[in-house]
């Protein structure tokens, strides 16, 4: 595109694709043997289109007029309106899904670039498809036939979207205090009563009827996360004559700073006694059915915020370039021309750093959908084993990762727009306030320091699997003639890393409270280390590329900025390590044992 | 009714030229459909299709000329939704305009075609001539840089607005016959078949493929011919000199006084 935002770059899609996650090597898989590369570069193409020609123009207008709230209705931006269709013909929304239900079996590692086009260009214009996703593939794995047939193909159609109703004023990060009750009728659906809130995409007018999948208490289930069930509430009920009202009412909106496009709501149900809902597989179940959805909308959401920090680093890249500011240090001359901003060493900096973040945690991401492809489609059943195993530690990594991380990043992007970045004329204000909500939707930032270093690093050979991992990429990156002290410095830290958690573990079993103290470090190291992993696999790639020789003017160029983002990454974060592990071995008690009144 | 669209793959025009030996450097270039032919394959389609029907009003064939392994484009137009494909396997660098025109004209005549759509020019070389050349070849009626086409299908003839430096132009065509399309055909209300109804509007511009679409495309069927297969034969006429880039713009002059700016433009650039 001439002199636009180009959101991601194409060249560095392509080279994490097949150059560093060998996306070629899923289509030996018999579930993905229908497709080519070409599929892979022709869907790419059509979503960064779609991105760049239609999302992307209408990110500022929906950012700048929020949807209302009239008459107990939601209207979204007009452009909605024909935004939707256009993403559900593209067909996003089923992309990954089989092709029994609709979908076209793409592996996700791919579906997941196409993803992170649209959700740069316009991120609350692509989530109403990611969350009818989410919704219709939980009703796909765990729903009977019926419910798929009347509301699952629906929602892969697009003619009905979903969302996801977890939270309620006193239950947010704690879902075993929910309260919304379901009492089973006759006909063998639930009566259903409570309140719900912050709701993505619950209510709009760009479809004819929404979904909500909903936790709920059966009446008479046990206290607890064990007495929560999951229930598919349409808004309108499908009746035989059609959609007929279903007592589900838009109570209020949440008026947020950032993610303007997709309305967040409070939705009431059941408040004439005349909302009825469906039990969607076994009673009691509904929390861990909803974690597989959870776990999907944490990887968008880990997703979103590296395409939000890459939108923002090349609107921040092309300012830089074009800006003239200031003259070279050693060259004063007043009567010389000023130069473009990016001479200056220390905005060079903030580009690199951003490029790191940004370029890292998407090569993180793509891991993970790379180990969710193998985890459902490996031949080999230990691969299998392996990759979930691996997959479910790397969750809230890359989701924080991404979130925090991000938002580092698009405070960057502002920064070096300087004066004018902090304005609303300029678009990184926008992307820092929707940055914003990614270290809190989803698990906060703290609920995935506790759950990683709680749960999931604990996982009998979970560390060791990552550990593994690691040292293939080492031996990998040594045999390409990468220095050997970086490859050193990785393996130390990972090593490191792995021994504090048998350390804590060992220490603290009968004391979580103690084992816990540091979890927001230990997610820390945790995202230093994988996301230099990552660099070290990207430094791999390229420093086999430019060992080749013979390339173009811009490839050199591509790869040697592969380099140097790897160095700055290696050498100036993952030294953070060392001292935040003994910050949590040593158990440092400044914020542990400040009692509450002493603030 | 059988409907020709041609294909040409260009390197990306936002991407920026580069040089080497006298030339233009294609070795890192991404290859992309020329915007006027995707066009082209959107106008054909808009005739083709009844909206809110399933009926197909014409078979949409697209033509790609060039090694038949780089067919990404012609893929996209089949993703589009074109029925099949044609190849005609020749190296593109060596064929000059004439020659294309007499592959495409062949294949027309070959397949008994009823209207070749074409767009009006390629975005890499702006040579414009393509169409009109394989109108003169076949002998039929022409209609260039249309904005509008409207297809009587009683009367098997089309009528095309096309753009002329005043205004538009309104042409009727007989079947068969070569058209070319400029820009503005794919604005919403551009094309109308007699079966679509009137009012309905497109989307502006041409279509994507969808997912189902480009999977959809591999199963439907490519023919590979060769020029002499068409009895062409290959060769060119044109030769490249050489390439090189404009020469950069010269700063301009300030001037002090209004009688000093109307010194120079009457005595130095003479426009007054």
């Amino acid at each position: 595109m001439t002199a636009g935002n180009p959101l991601l770059s194409d060249r560095d899609v392509a080279f994490l694709l097949y150059e560093v996650h060998d996306a070629a090597a899923l289509l030996r898989l018999p579930a993905f043997a229908d497709h080519d590369r070409d599929t892979f570069d022709l869907f790419l193409a059509n979503a960064r289109s779609l991105a760049r020609e239609v999302l992307y123009p209408a990110y500022r207008p929906m950012d700048e007029a929020a949807p209302t709230f009239t008459d107990g209705r939601i209207k979204v931006h007009p452009r909605m309106r024909t935004i939707w269709p256009r993403l559900c013909d593209l067909g996003v929304i089923t992309a990954s899904r089989p092709v029994d239900v609709g979908g076209q079996q793409l592996p996700r590692t791919v579906a997941l670039l196409a993803e992170a086009y649209l959700m740069a260009a316009n991120l609350g214009a692509y989530c109403y498809a990611g969350l009818t996703a989410g919704a219709a593939h939980l009703i796909e794995a765990f729903g009977s036939d019926d419910l798929k047939d009347r509301y699952m193909r629906r929602m892969y159609a697009g003619e009905w979207t979903g969302t996801m109703a977890l939270t309620e004023p006193q239950a947010g990060s704690s879902l075993a205090d929910i309260r919304t009750r379901a009492v089973p009728q006759d006909d063998g659906t639930y009566a259903i009563q409570g309140g719900k809130i912050f709701i993505s995409g619950g209510d709009h007018d760009i479809a004819d009827n929404i979904v909500h999948l909903t936790l709920a208490r059966i009446d008479g289930a046990p206290a607890g996360i064990k007495g929560i069930s999951l229930f598919a509430i349409p808004r309108l009920w499908p009746g035989p004559d059609g959609l007929v009202d279903n007592d589900v009412s838009t109570a209020g909106m949440i008026h947020k700073i950032g993610w303007r496009g997709l309305p967040s709501l409070v939705i009431n149900f059941g408040e004439r006694g005349a909302c009825r809902g469906e039990l969607v597989g076994y009673p009691g179940h509904g929390l861990s059915y909803m974690f597989q959805m959870m776990n999907e909308a944490r990887l968008m959401v880990g997703l979103n915020g590296v395409a939000t920090a890459a939108v923002a680093y090349h609107e921040s890249l092309a300012y830089a370039r074009e800006r003239r500011q200031g003259r070279p240090a050693g060259r004063r001359d007043p009567h010389s021309p000023p130069v473009p901003i990016i001479e200056h060493a220390d905005v060079r900096r903030m580009l690199l750093r951003q490029k790191a973040i940004v370029e890292g945690g998407l090569s993180l991401l793509i891991e993970t959908a790379r180990l969710t492809d193998l985890a459902h489609h490996a031949d080999d059943e230990e691969v299998r084993r392996r990759s979930a195993l691996l997959l479910d530690l790397l969750t809230p990594i890359a989701k924080s990762f991404a979130a925090e991380r991000g938002y580092d990043s698009n405070a960057l992007a502002l920064q070096i727009h300087g004066g004018y970045g902090y304005s609303s004329e300029y678009l990184p204000e926008a992307w820092l306030r929707d940055q914003k909500l990614n270290s809190i939707h989803e698990g906060t930032t703290t609920i995935h320091g506790l759950d990683l270093l709680g749960r999931r690093a604990l996982a009998p050979g979970a560390l060791q699997t990552l550990g593994r991992e690691i040292l293939q990429t080492c031996s990998q990156a040594q045999a390409a003639g990468l220095d050997l002290a970086d490859v050193v410095a990785l393996q130390e830290a990972a090593g490191a890393a792995g021994a504090l958690i048998a350390e804590l573990a060992g220490r603290h079993l009968a004391d979580p409270e103690r084992m816990l103290r540091h979890s927001h470090d230990v997610l820390d190291i945790f995202m230093t280390i994988t996301v230099a992993w990552q660099w070290l696999r990207q430094a791999t790639a390229a420093r086999r590329a430019l060992s080749r020789g013979t390339l173009s003017t811009d490839d050199d160029a591509f790869y040697r900025g592969k380099l140097q983002a790897a160095q700055y990454w290696l050498r100036t974060e993952l030294p953070r390590v060392a001292p935040l592990v003994r910050l949590c071995r040593d158990e440092e008690d400044s914020y542990a044992n400040t009692r509450p009144e002493w603030f | 009714m059988k409907i020709l669209v041609c294909v040409k793959r260009i390197p990306d025009p936002d991407e920026s030229l580069k040089f080497a030996g006298g030339g233009l450097d294609y070795s890192a270039s991404k290859w992309v459909p020329n915007a006027f032919d995707e066009y082209a394959i959107e106008t054909a389609l808009r005739l083709a299709e009844v909206v809110g029907g399933t009926q197909r009003l014409a078979e949409v064939i697209v033509l790609g000329i060039g090694p038949e392994s780089q067919r990404q484009q012609l893929t996209q137009f089949l993703a589009m939704g074109a029925d099949r494909g044609i190849i005609v396997d020749a190296d593109p660098d060596k064929l000059d305009t004439a020659t294309v025109s007499k592959l495409i004209a062949a294949v027309f005549k070959k397949e008994a075609a009823d209207l070749l759509i074409a767009g009006k020019l390629s975005q890499d070389n702006e040579g414009g001539q393509v169409p009109q050349r394989v109108a003169g070849l076949l002998d039929v009626p022409q209609a260039s840089f249309a904005a509008t086409v409207e297809w009587d299908q009683a009367a098997k003839a089309l009528t095309v607005g096309r753009e002329v430096d005043d205004g538009v132009e309104v042409k009727r065509v007989p079947l068969p016959a070569v058209v070319s399309v400029d820009l503005r055909i794919v604005l919403p209300k551009s094309v109308k078949n007699g079966s679509t109804p009137a009012t309905h509007a497109y989307q502006e511009g041409p279509r994507l493929a969808s997912l189902k679409g480009i999977t959809m495309a591999k199963r439907k069927p490519v023919a590979v011919l060769k020029p002499s297969d068409l009895g062409v034969a290959v060769g060119t006429n044109e030769q490249v000199v050489g390439v090189a880039a404009p020469p950069a713009r010269k700063a301009g002059q300030k001037v002090k006084t209004v009688e000093e700016l109307f010194e120079k433009l009457t005595k130095e650039a003479k426009v007054i």
